[in-house]
């Protein structure tokens, strides 16, 4: 069973306006269990929307998705994926640990089972001394990490994320990139992960599809097939061959991989 | 430690202005610009503070024992008032937060009502009411009144002050309007209503006095404030002790919202809050 299937899906918004905008056109994707898919394209090309799609934040003008073999709208009320946002958007008002354990809180979790896999997520993630401080007590990259404990706090069979690493520098960037690879080998999860950093959709992910805007159709299907990915890969010569391809890819030219 | 610079500086201009202001006020093409800095306008200060040791009439009671009891009436007055008008506003924000048709349909109205004289409006609430209410409880409708706008305005900001990305996050989780209103917006008001409470409290001082003066309503420091400006003439500072007593009630009410709002502040960012 795939993870996600989205099938010829179309989104216009503002239909029948004069200020109609058609975000995404006939859109097919499909996303494997296990598998890492990035969503890269210039700014405008409906990346995020699809995203949205996904999640059930937005619903599509026409055709389906499909998550987890349910249709969008129930895979999000049964919380079949976790979600993490560019901007971290942690409850201020909540110490760390309660912010993971928000999602729980709302599946109705008891209080000592959220309490314990609250803990183990920010272990996962390398902030474990960290449970009881406030998040304005935090730098952005821990934010950052909260948020994708929160987002894996569910342990949703996918996790679905919109250029998280997007507002970080590059060091904690490349830092939380090989800590997000190890926690998705370790717990198996499906990722669908919005970016606009080439290097970035190549080192992550086992498939980079390509977007073009106006209307926002995918235009081509990269697959990256990279022995390791360690600080070595990012050296190696088969990196930059991936790299020069989607950067092809983005430009019209037909891949050549 | 400000606070007492603060009556310090008080003190310093009251009673300076007194050595140096003329005694008739300074005049300016026939209007009086400046005070009239005599003893029977501005009395001293330590006049003032005399009179409260003193019985209020011969052989009475003395004047700070029935002005803190004018003060524990009215404190009651406001109490009442500022709690319906407070869960009023409160109601008014998440009606106008939810719909934005009420919102776009209430609003308006909701700051065309602060237009309207409170001197106009209490006898008219004194006289609905008046057969339904102890005249207390019209005076509290009348601080009420006064004190819902600040924390509908407020509250409503504060309960659409969330970015889209939180109110995303609990769509995401499957949680629905009343659980997002709690999770969420209710948390994320915080800082919106406490600068909203302040000000309603301060509202509903105002209202509850002015409410008593026009309302007729004996016992409280607004029928005090009146009976003792009436004698203002042969004993100007009397009138003085009931307005600080008001001064006094102010800074109660002040002081109870702040009492809440340190422990459920604490870790809060505070933020600008403009209330029109």
């Amino acid at each position: 069973m795939s993870a996600v299937v989205v099938d010829k899906v179309t989104k216009v918004f503002n239909q029948g306006r004069s200020d109609e905008v058609t975000a995404l056109s006939e859109v097919e994707l499909t996303v494997g269990d296990g598998e890492f898919v990035s969503l890269i394209g210039p700014s405008g090309c409906g990346k995020s929307t699809l995203l949205r799609l996904i999640a059930d934040l937005i619903e599509p003008t026409a055709g389906t998705v499909t998550v987890a073999g349910k249709n969008a709208g129930q895979a999000r009320r049964d919380q079949d994926y976790g979600i993490a946002f560019q901007q971290a958007g942690l409850f201020e008002w909540r110490t760390v640990r309660r912010n993971v354990e928000l999602p729980l809180e709302l599946r109705g979790m008891g209080k000592t089972d959220r309490k314990t896999r609250a803990e183990e997520m920010l272990e996962l993630v390398g902030l474990a001394e960290f449970a009881g401080h406030y998040p304005a007590q935090l730098s952005g990259g821990m934010q950052q990490r909260v948020a994708i404990a929160r987002a894996l706090a569910v342990q949703p069979p996918l996790l679905l994320m919109d250029e998280p690493f997007g507002a970080l520098d590059e060091m904690t960037r490349e830092r939380l990139q090989t800590e997000l690879l190890g926690i998705c080998a370790k717990t198996g999860t499906s990722t669908v992960f919005v970016t606009h950093s080439i290097s970035e959709a190549v080192f992550l992910s086992n498939r980079v599809v390509v977007m073009s805007a106006r209307p926002g159709r995918i235009t081509a299907s990269v697959a990256v097939d990279l022995p390791a990915r360690d600080e070595a890969a990012r050296q190696s010569e088969k990196y930059f061959e991936h790299v020069t391809a989607v950067r092809q890819a983005l430009r019209g030219v037909p891949a050549s991989l | 430690m400000f606070v007492l610079a603060g009556v310090a500086v008080f003190v310093l201009l009251w009673e300076g202005y007194k050595i140096v202001g003329s005694q008739d006020g300074t005049v300016l093409f026939g209007v009086r610009v400046l005070p009239r800095a005599d003893d029977l306008s501005m009395p001293h200060l330590w006049t003032v503070l005399q009179r409260l040791g003193r019985p209020e009439l011969t052989g009475g009671r003395p004047v700070w024992i029935v002005v803190l009891q004018a003060c524990a009436f009215t404190f009651g007055i406001t109490a009442v008032g500022f709690l319906i008008g407070a869960f009023v506003g409160l109601l008014l924000a998440v009606a106008m937060q939810q719909f934005r048709l009420v919102e776009r349909g209430l609003l308006p109205y909701v700051i065309l009502s602060q237009t309207v004289p409170l001197v106009a409006l209490a006898p008219l609430v004194a006289g609905w009411g008046g057969t339904i209410m102890p005249p207390w409880a019209t005076v509290a409708v009348i601080a009420a009144y006064l004190a819902f706008f600040p924390v509908a305005v407020g509250m409503l900001r504060g309960l659409q002050s969330p970015a889209t990305s939180g109110v995303e996050l609990m769509r995401s989780y499957a949680a629905g309007w009343w659980r997002t209103l709690v999770k969420l917006r209710f948390p994320a008001s915080l800082p919106y209503l406490f600068p909203a409470l302040r000000l309603a409290g301060a509202a509903a001082v105002v209202g509850a006095v002015v409410g008593e003066i026009s309302t007729g309503t004996r016992g409280g420091i607004g029928r005090l404030i009146i009976e003792y400006s009436r004698e203002a003439t042969s004993d100007p500072a009397k009138v003085y002790t009931a307005m600080l007593g008001a001064a006094l009630l102010g800074l109660v009410v002040a002081g109870a919202v702040s009492l809440l709002e340190v422990p459920l502040m604490r870790h809060r960012r505070h933020v600008e809050v403009v209330t029109l």
